[in-house]
């Protein structure tokens, strides 16, 4: 177990060396220049040299490079070229709205999706299951872009059941008045693939043998559901939401954009067209960094919850 | 268990089996019949057959669909009055082009007059978009871009991710732990960065671009799939029976084990087209999207984006509903396939 | 850390104390004005703001010396933290500034607890910090080459590394506490607008030296506003300065619209708000719907939105039933194609490459665009200088009117032939394409359009290069960019502000077109050396001909500036060049409640 850990810790430099020179030759050589917005209007060269010192981006790539990983290492990435907040600040502050968005996403996506998932698998190739197929195939086939403008128009403006826009900075405000109709939104777009995998995760289940075993027994329909099918479809279930959590962490630029939420998708947008690098490279580090710990700790959840999976 | 098969290869009495469970699926052939029509309409708009005159601008601006029937005033443009160049006070300065525009209005009195705008249609069957031009042609035209830069994009992922994911999982060892290596790296990178990157990188922006972008970013899960597929078929019989007569690693692995990783590479292909289709949109609202002289429906939606609270939904609608459509029939036709090809399901 | 932590406790403290000592006087509802702005703010130190949104706000924290007259247009100089308009002797080359008394900065744990006077010593710091080449100040320009001794500090410090503020700077005289005599290195009638600018407002040395390397989250002006709640990228709350002094609202004018907003103000102290709230909301679909709710007091209507709020110029009467205000005004902002006289296929001044670009131009729409893209909100300008802004000549007629014939003709007969595709090409056979730069914005793709039509009716191959607006400028600097539709907003109003951006010199600065006319460049200079009066107005028109001549330049629109305001705001007047007004808004609460 131990030595599976540390391996797994090794094995965790590489891959982030990769990200760290991937992203550094991208956006160093193509990600543009931030001296030329930065020095203003009526800019002499004199100026946009002296920005470009203050910057260090004057200097060779291997020191940049070099500063790049120092940064790592020290968990400093000084401050934001455009605004010159410390970059940890940033994320410090801009983590918490997208996690407000995120986790009551994810978690009402998880168990209402379960739970669909259950009922159809019950009813399987019934006419609801059928429908209700279908029902989560269009859903997912409407664009997020599609959602939010009507949405927005439908339920904020024209019913005027929520708010606009905005964000406070009590979480509880931001939980129940800003948040609720992105949230929602979003929902529309994540609870049917999430009910099409985990529909598949509970037939592959149903169709195993010790099912039938059970059901031979005599056990309950119900009991045979959550006791053995619903446990053991839990695996792979969980692991996939553990993976996905950091790539949506940055997915929600859309939403974070029209409702105008400071979150951290929306920070990277914003980043990325001011040529912010800091911003990008600590981005990039962060949910790198953020990726490999939620796989590591997929396995080791598979592990723990699976016994006959062996962790070579 | 209930598996039915454990043969090595995927022999044609299968594909003949999936196609006779696929016909019988009402719902699959459905639409099935949806995606060929709408493949249907971007060859023939591809042929030029249809919608070729997308871009002429045939109604007024926001032309409302026919079936509305709001007789809305529609003011002329005022043109101002011409004033004749011989007017214009040069302040003592000389006009190098004074002598040749002098002989072209001499040669072409008519010329100097600036051309009159032609008369226009004030309802149009799916409504106009803001210059004038038809939405049903449009979303027509649109259909081909996207579904050209989805079929492309996705065939460019499943390759990348195919050809990458046979060798780790044939050779194994170092050339495995590279290409896992470069896998964990791509996918560690934010989606949302890794687009702005690549997008830079090829700087050239037309729908090869977008192509490329999405092709580059979702070969990933083939990867994962076709290299386990890989690993567990390397050891088959009649893998090692090819080997023993000795076919080459090449032969071995595309000519032997590739046929019966089929059906993945299939299922993750449309998989992969429904996926691109939809990035399309979100490549556009990021301003990746399709150059001024290509429609596409991400270009549409983006464009609309701001019409709706103008009362004008007709773009947003036609984009809209024609995207859900085919990607809804192009899903139901992914998961209709797969059961079709799933040996696992009885028939 | 902890330091910053006490920080937040000691302003969390002052902000309670402030808003209950508010709430408890008056016993009235808080009047909040709902603002928002279109992009994040970037931090509060003026002399590293350059954009429009950090400028507002920071017009409320910050005075500079002078400011311009709330309703008086064209705009007007007027005193802010100078007692009256300077004294300008020797040409134009020296300006004493006398400063008002009792001025003081809003309270801040580094006065301890004193109230600290603005001091004409602050003055001569606050200037010299735009040299400091570790501000890297955009709005280094507006003192660039300009104060005796500056510069060579400001190079000092280059080498050095260090800015030594204690040294003796020639032109930043300090005559007596209150007064400041400033010599500049030339004639300059545009240095006051320099010092109405908000990056110029006064911050006090030992708060800059505080919070060295945060001064941009710590501002401490004398203005009516200090910060309050601040979530960075979100939301903004600015609350009353405690410290700021008595002032009255008294601005007069003759205009008949004004004498409502005159009647309704006058003699109320400033501000009367008690908490601006802004809210970054970047999406205009957003920030509309919320005006509708009420949930924003103030909107600026982007032009593809003016059909549903406006029939012709007026407001559209379900709008104007609910009282909701509307008020117009000319921007002080040109759009203008360029095309780059140093690009391989579209420069040079041979007579065939000027009648290519004339063609090119003559090629434009700007009707079209008008009514397409800006839905009517903006109108033809061909002069360079726009209307507001000293030097514009509405008369001037543009010497390229839209015209594909003749643009046609004039192609035909400079030997730009047509190919078997429908394209012309060069005369001597090569590849004639215009590459037209935007950025990746959707308006941007509009404007695409616009010159694919363009050039479609005259046979030329339209490409497109999309890049990030920062790799535009740089393009642009580098002389790559071939053409495209830039815009300029005043700074100053002043003519010169515009015209430099054909100035040879300034290419690889902001003459993006590179252009490099001796013919011009003398009579520019010769500008320079005069004070706005009829002789410069008409050597400018002179200039804006030339450009016409060359096929460098055509102007192509200015834009109308629709704000909508609710009914229970008093007092707003759409200002050209102040960023912000609120400190002189009202709020009518009874109103503001139904």
């Amino acid at each position: 177990m131990w030595a599976f850990f540390i391996r797994r810790l090794l094995q965790m430099i590489p891959t982030l060396l990769g990200v760290i020179l991937l992203v550094f030759f991208l956006f160093n050589w193509v990600g543009g220049d931030p001296a030329y917005i930065l020095a203003g209007k009526m800019a002499s060269p004199e100026d946009i040299a002296n920005i470009r010192h203050q910057l260090g981006i004057d200097q060779p790539w291997y020191s940049q490079l070099w500063i790049f990983i120092q940064q790592i290492v020290s968990g400093n990435f000084g401050d934001s070229w455009a605004t010159h907040e410390s970059v940890s600040h940033i994320f410090a502050t801009r983590l918490g709205p997208s996690l407000v968005l995120l986790i009551p996403m994810m978690v009402i996506e998880t168990v209402s999706a379960v739970c669909f998932a259950l009922l159809v698998s019950v009813f399987r190739r019934s006419i609801l299951d059928q429908s209700l197929m279908v029902l989560s195939t269009v859903m997912m086939s409407i664009s997020l872009l599609v959602y939010i403008i009507v949405g927005q128009y439908i339920f904020a403006s024209w019913l005027g059941w929520f708010p606009v826009k905005g964000w406070g900075d009590s979480l509880w405000r931001n939980l129940t008045y800003y948040a609720p109709l992105p949230i929602f939104l979003g929902l529309m777009v994540s609870i049917a693939p999430s009910l099409r995998l985990y529909r598949t995760f509970i037939l592959d289940e149903i169709n195993q043998d010790y099912v039938r075993t059970a059901r031979a027994k005599g056990l309950t329909e119900s009991r045979v559901l959550f006791k053995h099918v619903l446990k053991n479809a839990a695996i792979p279930i969980l692991t996939n939401l553990l993976m996905s959590l950091p790539g949506l962490l940055t997915g929600a630029f859309l939403l974070e954009r029209f409702f105008a939420i400071p979150g951290i998708g929306r920070e990277i947008i914003l980043a990325v067209e001011r040529s912010d690098f800091p911003i990008i490279k600590a981005a990039t580090v962060y949910v790198a960094i953020a990726t490999m710990f939620a796989n590591l700790a997929a396995d080791l959840l598979y592990r723990y919850l699976d016994p006959r999976v062996s962790l070579k | 268990m209930n598996h039915t098969t454990t043969s090595p290869s995927f022999s044609p009495s299968l594909w003949n089996l999936a196609c006779a469970r696929l016909v019988r699926d009402k719902i699959g052939m459905l639409s099935l019949g949806i995606v060929l029509f709408f493949i249907l309409l971007s060859v023939g708009s591809f042929t030029g057959l249809i919608a070729q005159n997308w871009d002429e601008e045939i109604a007024v601006n926001y032309a409302p669909p026919s079936f509305l029937d709001t007789s809305k005033e529609h003011t002329d443009t005022v043109s101002r009055p011409v004033i004749a160049r011989q007017q214009i006070n040069l302040y003592g300065l000389h006009d190098p082009l004074s002598a040749v525009l002098n002989q072209i209005e001499l040669a072409h009195p008519q010329d100097t007059m600036p051309p009159n705008d032609e008369k226009k249609l004030t309802h149009l069957l799916l409504g106009a978009d803001k210059w004038g031009r038809s939405v049903a042609l449009k979303t027509i035209k649109g259909s081909e871009t996207s579904i050209m830069v989805g079929l492309i994009a996705a065939i460019v992922a499943t390759c990348i991710g195919t050809v990458l994911g046979a060798l780790a999982g044939y050779f194994g060892g170092w050339v495995d732990d590279l290409l896992n290596w470069f896998y964990n790296v791509f996918t560690a990178i934010p989606y949302l960065l890794l687009i702005f990157a690549i997008a830079a990188v090829l700087n050239q922006k037309g729908v090869t671009t977008i192509i490329l972008i999405l092709g580059l970013t979702g070969w990933t899960g083939v990867f994962r799939l076709i290299r386990a597929e890989y690993l567990k078929h390397r050891q088959r019989e009649y893998v090692l029976a090819a080997k023993a007569m000795g076919a080459s690693h090449y032969r071995r692995m595309f000519i032997h084990i590739l046929p019966n990783t089929f059906h993945v590479i299939l299922v993750q292909l449309s998989i992969n087209v429904v996926g691109f289709i939809k990035s399309e949109v979100i490549l556009s609202f990021l301003g990746f999207g399709v150059p001024v002289d290509v429609v596409s429906w991400g270009s549409m939606l983006n464009e609309a984006q701001n019409e709706l609270v103008l009362g004008i939904w007709w773009q947003l609608l036609g984009a809209g509903a024609a995207m859900a459509i085919l990607v809804t029939a192009f899903s139901v036709l992914t998961d209709t396939l797969r059961d079709a090809l799933d040996p696992k399901v009885v028939a | 850390m902890i330091n910053h932590l006490r920080q937040l406790v000691i302003n969390s403290t002052i902000l309670f104390v402030v808003l209950f000592a508010i709430s408890y006087a008056e016993a009235a509802p808080l009047k909040v004005l709902h603002l928002s702005l279109s992009a994040a703010e970037t931090g509060f130190d003026p002399v590293m703001t350059s954009d429009l949104n950090t400028a507002a706000i920071e017009e409320q924290i910050f005075e500079p010396l002078l400011t311009y007259d709330y309703l008086a247009r064209p705009v007007k100089l007027v005193p802010r933290l100078a007692q009256g308009m300077p004294v300008i002797t020797d040409h134009g080359k020296t300006w004493l500034f006398t400063l008002k008394k009792g001025v003081y900065f809003s309270p801040d744990p580094v006065f301890k607890g004193k109230r600290r006077e603005v001091r004409a010593q602050d003055v001569a710091y606050t200037i010299m910090r735009f040299m400091d080449p570790k501000n890297r100040s955009p709005y280094k320009f507006l003192v660039d080459h300009k104060i005796v001794g500056l510069d060579q500090l400001g190079e000092r410090a280059k080498q050095t590394g260090h800015f030594d503020y204690d040294a003796n700077v020639p032109g930043l005289e300090v005559v007596g506490p209150y007064q400041l005599k400033i010599h500049l290195t030339g004639t300059d009638y545009n240095f006051g607008h320099a010092m109405a600018q908000p990056m110029f407002g006064i911050v006090a040395r030992e708060v800059i030296e505080n919070y060295a390397g945060d001064t941009a989250s710590h501002p401490v002006g004398s203005g009516p506003y200090m910060i309050g709640k601040w979530i960075r990228s979100a939301s903004i709350s600015l609350i009353k300065n405690p410290n700021f002094r008595d002032e009255v609202w008294q601005f007069t004018s003759t205009d008949p619209s004004d004498q409502d907003i005159i009647r309704r103000m006058t003699g109320k102290k400033i501000p009367q708000i008690d908490e601006v709230d802004l809210q970054i909301v970047e999406e205009s679909q957003s920030a509309y719907l919320s005006f509708l709710k009420g949930e924003l007091d103030v909107f600026g209507v982007p032009g593809q939105f003016a059909p549903i709020v406006l029939s012709g110029n007026q407001l559209k009467p379900k709008l104007k039933e609910q009282g909701i205000q509307l008020t117009r005004l000319v921007d002080p902002a040109i759009t203008y194609y360029f095309i780059n006289i140093q690009d391989p296929i579209l420069g040079g001044m041979s007579v065939q490459r000027i009648a290519l670009r004339r063609a090119i131009l003559m090629s434009i729409n700007d009707e079209e665009m008008i009514r397409v893209i800006y839905k009517g909100q903006a109108f033809r300008e061909a002069f360079p200088i726009p209307e507001g802004v000293n030097g514009h000549d509405q008369h001037y007629q543009s010497l390229i009117q839209y015209n594909p014939k003749e643009a046609n003709d004039l192609l035909d007969a400079m030997g730009f032939m047509r190919g078997s595709d429908g394209y012309r090409r060069q005369p001597d056979g090569g590849p004639l394409y215009v590459k037209y730069t935007t950025s990746l914005t959707s308006q941007d793709r509009d404007l695409e359009e616009i010159m694919k039509k363009s050039l479609d009716r005259i046979g030329i191959h339209f490409v497109s290069e999309k890049l990030k607006f920062p790799e535009i400028i740089r393009a642009e600097r580098q002389c790559r960019v071939a053409m495209r539709l830039s815009s300029w907003i005043a700074d100053y109003p002043d003519g010169d502000n515009f015209m430099q951006l054909w100035y040879g010199p300034h290419t690889h600065e902001n003459n993006a077109s590179c252009y490099q006319n001796s013919q011009w460049d003398k009579l520019y200079e010769k500008t320079e050396m005069l004070p706005d009066s009829p002789e410069r107005d008409d050597i400018y028109k002179q200039l804006a001909r030339l450009l016409e001549i060359d096929g460098v330049t055509k102007v192509s629109t200015s834009h109308i500036r629709n704000v909508l305001i609710q009914p229970w705001v008093i007092g707003y007047k759409a200002h050209p060049i102040l960023p912000s007004t609120w400190s002189y808004l009202d709020i009518d609460t009874k109103q503001e409640a139904h």
